[in-house]
């Protein structure tokens, strides 16, 4: 089931360095790309289908298509490397696996929207990861990808590495703007949309690390050979993250669209310990939570996600064996949430700790059953009402477990357990 | 004229402002959106989300008012399901981690939350988990007092250092519902328009030291009237109030919105300038260091006027147009010269490029526009040769001593009609109280030749009449204001054209003659 | 997460030592606007103090050109950044989602009965110091620990033994 287009040089030794890299093709798009005209470009990239894959999904080509000619402004690309959604960890590969892929992407990028800076956003955890990641990007100006004269050509690319320092909502393209800026990540209001008015009030394209890593292969072997993988509207192979209770969790690519339960089975080694599954998260930790019958019929791709009522999301798929406690598990998810608001919007920043308040009070059993329908209701009254959706990445999952396992907050409530022991009294 | 257009609000068509947030474009038809962090000072921010509104058919179909620009045919929608209850849901957010200290709450009676409360929660508290709990009453400098507990996280206060005063001193830490306004270790509030965060403050978040637990609002009478701190001639409110037993005193001034003069701010100094109003006042007729009855005062100053071959008559640069005109006229009555000199009243280089003029005086414009003399060797000569020098209401050792001024000064005869003890009413011969601004009508032109009316706000126990009333009973012609203008149109160009009964609340933008650029 | 506003105020001046300073100057050329640099400049700080304190706050504020209210509200803003001194060996467990399904809570009790300490503290010696931290993106090796910066993954406990031997 495994392909190898992202990952074709994960497995090489030292693919990170230059001199390997180079052996194994980087940068042998470039006198391709030099001899197209940008608009070429993007509309090769428009074929290919290729989806952002940060985790809304949206066509990366008709993004780049939203910016503005001429306004007399630079244009700038932030390549968003924040990647900390849990249960999400593919773009850490290719940072430190083929950085030197992620660059040949950028200036892919750069060349078809016109654009001579860039920043990389990466976030502060990857303490090892930007090392490597810099050391990439110094060998690339070194051998002249990078710098004034891109492969002697007259195109300019200068790559900067902006480290964030331990903020989720960063991941938000228009937080990880801000954080650039010097502030504090507090998405903005849109409109303005980035593409008009982004990083320093610039037309701006932020696009995710695999979605420009993708590029060299699109543009190397044609958009034909991209969509030749995966599904019709989905398009592509995906850097899936598997990880939780199974037998081998990890990093596979993988061609869009195949069954999740096959994908569990036979490429993550199943279950672990031989236990029973409770239950599958698709796309990270904010995408809503499939039951084991629900798990049986869902794909993995956009489409079907959206028909089961969840989301692809960035791929991270985590999977729930029956040992599991919904409530223990919310608690876990609202804990990262409310501690990772940017307390900007009033229902996020008071909302989320009052959520998490309340699972607390359940969890130490002096909860009620008009506490499990306060948190039921807060999941309504907090989402959407937001500048961003960090909230929603909350309150989704949230409600999914309260709606799918609601017994199991049941059982903690006080007055349900004494309602029942009434009634076996009766 | 800006372009208007014509859109629906829940379902009613209403014509306002092409392109301005719905805020301000439907409140100006006088539909309130309920909001907290927007201020049209400080521009939308849009993290209350207290101004989510519905727009029928409208991608997304909820949106934040501050933040959507009214356009031509939109439906707005106030009054849905939907939209009544996001408000509620976003006034309990508001309000759960909120101490609801309003019996001790000095906002109580102007907070957005009370009124938000009422108009659109109304419900009991759910909260039944410990509260976030934060700091109470810090020293923010400047006399600003922060409870970080009361705090809604609007960050107009932020804003304010930020946009307006360009100081920064404020900044939102942390984040989620750990953020909290704070001032950074050992930069406090340093700047000279702090206390205008006390009133940004939507809540009770921010307030005054000076006016901490002094009164509760609802008390206050709020009386529109306009500083006299300087040239600018902020518009403010005066809050006053007459506890039982005592007299009319003020509490404190706030600012009034003058897009022409001040807009929403006023500067600190001129805020709690309320105090001399309050304070230092002559309260009783003098004569020759001997307390008497005003009508003595009055009978013994007529008598000096008439036995004095060479009077002079000081004018002070903050009284009204009418005052110094009536002045005027006694002054060709009884033959005395006149002078505006008052060079006390400036500080030079005091001013900035926002409110504060060098200038601390009101009116000067209006000495100017009279055509009084305001030149010290003017001033100088006159006083050489003249045997009486009465003082209606100019202090010229405001902001310092002048030894050979003061000198020069006791050596005549002086008389001060003075609404405050200062060094005119030391050395004078005869002291007679007057009614100082916040007790009289009138008119004043500041530093941008705004012609500006206001009117009595305060009523003492002890009533003081104002200058223009001293001249009448001194024998002078003008009987009141409103007889003052027809003299002052004819002698003064710029004010022929000016109706003192319709000046328009923001005032009247004269026009700069040739004259009007001779500086003080 | 907790109140971050308390900063510990040194009474010492602070300035960038001669790498640090280089390396600020480099990076400021790479921005249009100086307020850019509040997050690098927080991140030298770090590199060269292992924490951030008031001073230090002060300093690059007035060395960007802003307010130090800015530098304030990064500062507390991005839980990376540490507002008082770590241990020498600084410990990060990871408590989100996978790692938390993964039993990372044994690895937190085992240390907290080895060294004696719980998250947010720091050993009596100064050797240790226990911090719980959100997902660190290395879900599919979960659990995983930080050691002063390092990763450490599918740690369980006797791992985590053999990693603080080679400390002691």
């Amino acid at each position: 089931m495994e392909v190898k287009i992202l990952s074709e040089k994960f497995d090489i030794e030292n693919a990170h360095l230059l001199e390997v890299a180079k052996k194994h093709g980087a940068y042998s798009t470039l006198d391709k790309l030099f001899a197209m005209e940008p608009a070429a470009v993007t509309e090769e990239v428009k074929k290919s289908g290729l989806r952002g894959r940060g985790g809304a999904g949206f066509p990366a080509g008709v993004k780049w298509g939203f910016l503005p000619k001429d306004t007399g402004k630079p244009t700038y690309l932030a390549v968003n490397s924040d990647e900390s959604e849990p249960a999400t960890f593919k773009d850490r590969y290719i940072l430190v696996r083929d950085p030197h892929m992620l660059l040949e992407g950028i200036i892919i990028c750069c060349w078809a929207i016109g654009c001579n800076d860039v920043y990389i956003y990466i976030r502060g955890e990857y303490t090892t990861q930007v090392k490597v990641l810099q050391q990439a990007i110094d060998e690339a100006y070194a051998a002249g990808y990078l710098g004034d004269k891109v492969a002697g050509q007259d195109f300019r690319v200068d790559v900067t590495v902006h480290r964030g320092a331990g903020a989720y909502v960063c991941g938000e393209e228009t937080a990880l703007l801000e954080s650039i800026e010097g502030k504090k990540g507090q998405p903005r209001s849109k409109p303005p949309f980035p593409a008009v008015e982004g990083l320093y009030s610039s037309p701006t394209i932020i696009n995710n690390v695999q979605t420009i890593a993708s590029l060299p292969f699109i543009l190397t072997n044609g958009h034909e050979a991209y969509t030749a993988y995966g599904t019709e509207k989905s398009p592509g192979t995906h850097l899936f993250g598997i990880s939780g209770h199974v037998e081998k969790p990890g990093m596979y690519e993988l061609p869009l669209g195949l069954p999740l339960m096959e994908v569990i089975d036979k490429v993550a080694g199943g279950v672990w310990k031989g236990r029973k599954l409770k239950g599958v998260i698709p796309g990270g930790s904010s995408t809503p939570v499939l039951t084991v019958e629900e798990a049986k019929t869902v794909t993995l791709d956009y489409e079907s996600m959206a028909a089961h009522k969840t989301m692809f999301g960035s791929g991270g798929i985590v999977v729930l064996d029956e040992t599991v406690d919904c409530v223990k598990l919310v608690e876990n998810l609202i804990n990262f949430y409310h501690h990772e608001s940017c307390g900007q919007c009033t229902p996020c920043r008071e909302g989320l700790g009052w959520m998490k308040k309340i699972t607390k009070k359940l969890l130490a059993g002096q909860g009620t059953l008009a506490d499990v329908d306060l948190l039921r209701e807060l999941c309504d009254n907090i989402e959407m009402k937001t500048v961003c959706v960090l909230s929603a990445a909350c309150t989704m999952p949230v409600r999914s477990y309260l709606d799918k396992f609601r017994h199991e907050f049941e059982a903690y409530a006080i007055d349900n357990v004494s309602a029942d022991a009434k009634l076996q009294g009766n | 004229m800006a372009e208007m257009v014509k859109l629906f609000v829940n379902g009613e068509e209403v014509e306002v402002e092409s392109g301005k947030n719905l805020i301000d474009a439907i409140g100006a038809v006088g539909i309130e959106i309920p909001h907290l962090c927007y201020h049209p000072a400080l521009g939308a921010d849009g993290n209350c989300r207290m101004c989510l509104v519905g727009i029928e058919d409208g991608r997304p179909p909820v949106v934040p008012a501050c933040k959507t620009p009214a356009r031509e045919g939109m439906r707005v929608q106030l009054d849905t399901d939907n939209i009544k209850k996001i408000q509620r849901d976003i006034m309990e957010f508001e309000l759960i981690n909120h101490p609801v200290d309003c019996p001790i709450c000095d906002q109580a009676g102007e907070c957005k939350l009370q009124d938000y409360y009422m108009a659109h929660d109304l419900q009991d508290s759910r909260m039944r988990v410990p509260q976030v709990t934060k700091g109470k009453k810090m020293d923010f400098g400047c006399g600003v007092v922060h409870d970080q507990e009361r705090c809604v996280v609007c960050g107009r206060c932020v804003r304010f250092t930020r946009q307006i005063t360009k100081t920064g001193e404020l900044g939102i830490i942390n984040r989620t519902d750990a953020a909290r306004v704070n001032i950074f270790p050992g930069r406090p509030l340093n700047n000279r328009y702090a206390l205008n965060i006390v009133d940004l403050c939507p809540v009770g978040a921010m307030t005054s030291r000076d006016f901490r637990f002094k009164q509760r609002v609802w008390f206050l009478k709020k009386d529109k009237g306009i500083c006299h701190g300087c040239a600018r001639g902020c518009n403010i409110f005066i809050d006053h109030n007459r506890e039982k037993y005592k007299d009319d005193v003020i509490y404190r001034y706030r600012p009034r919105l003058n897009s022409l003069v001040n807009g929403y701010f006023m500067c600190d100094e001129g805020r709690l300038s309320y105090k001399e109003e309050n304070e230092n006042r002559l309260t009783a007729t003098m004569i020759e260091g001997k307390e008497t009855s005003f009508e003595d005062g009055i009978q013994r100053i007529q008598q000096e006027l008439n036995q004095a071959k060479k009077p002079l008559m000081l004018i002070s640069p903050n009284s009204t147009l009418e005052q110094q005109w009536a002045v005027k006229r006694i002054a060709t009555l009884y033959g005395a010269r006149c002078s505006g000199y008052s060079e006390g009243y400036v500080k030079a280089g005091d001013g900035d490029d926002f409110l504060i003029c060098d200038d601390k005086s009101a009116n000067r414009r209006g000495l100017q526009l009279l055509d009084i003399d305001c030149e010290r060797t003017t001033l100088e000569q006159a006083l050489g040769e003249c045997d009486l020098f009465i003082s209606f209401d100019n202090d010229p050792f405001r902001f310092g001593n002048n030894e050979e001024l003061r000198n020069a000064i006791a050596a005549k005869r002086v008389i001060a009609i003075s609404s405050h003890e200062n060094t005119m009413t030391e050395i004078s011969k005869v002291a007679l109280p007057v009614a100082s601004y916040s007790e009289y009508d009138g008119t004043i032109v500041n530093i941008n030749n705004v012609l500006q009316s206001f009117t009595r706000a305060v009523r003492k126990n002890e009533e003081r009449i104002d200058i223009l009333e001293v001249t009448r009973l001194l024998g002078g012609a003008v009987r009141d204001n409103a007889h003052a203008w027809p003299g002052m149109k004819t002698t003064v160009e710029e004010l022929a054209e000016v109706h003192p009964d319709r000046i328009p609340a923001e005032g009247l933008q004269l026009s700069v003659s040739e004259e009007s650029h001779v500086s003080a | 997460m907790s109140d971050r506003s308390e900063l510990i105020i040194t009474g010492k001046p602070f300035a960038f030592d001669a790498e640090r300073d280089a390396e600020f100057e480099r990076l400021v050329k790479r921005y249009p606007i100086r307020e850019s640099m509040i997050l690098p400049a927080l991140w030298l700080t770090q590199e060269q103090e292992g924490w951030i304190s008031a001073e230090a706050m002060a300093y690059i504020a007035d060395r960007i050109g802003t307010y130090a209210s800015k530098v304030y509200e990064a500062a507390t803003f991005y839980t990376m950044f540490n507002l008082e001194p770590k241990g020498q060996y600084h410990i990060c467990v990871c408590r989100t989602l996978s790692c938390w399904l993964r039993e990372k809570q044994e690895i937190v009790d085992y240390l907290a009965k080895e060294i004696g300490i719980r998250p947010g503290e720091i050993s009596e010696d100064g050797r240790f110091s226990l911090e719980e931290v959100e997902c660190l993106g290395h879900c599919g090796t979960a659990p995983v620990v930080q050691l002063n910066g390092e990763f450490h993954e599918e740690m369980d406990v006797d791992k985590m033994k053999a990693l603080l031997a080679t400390l002691k």
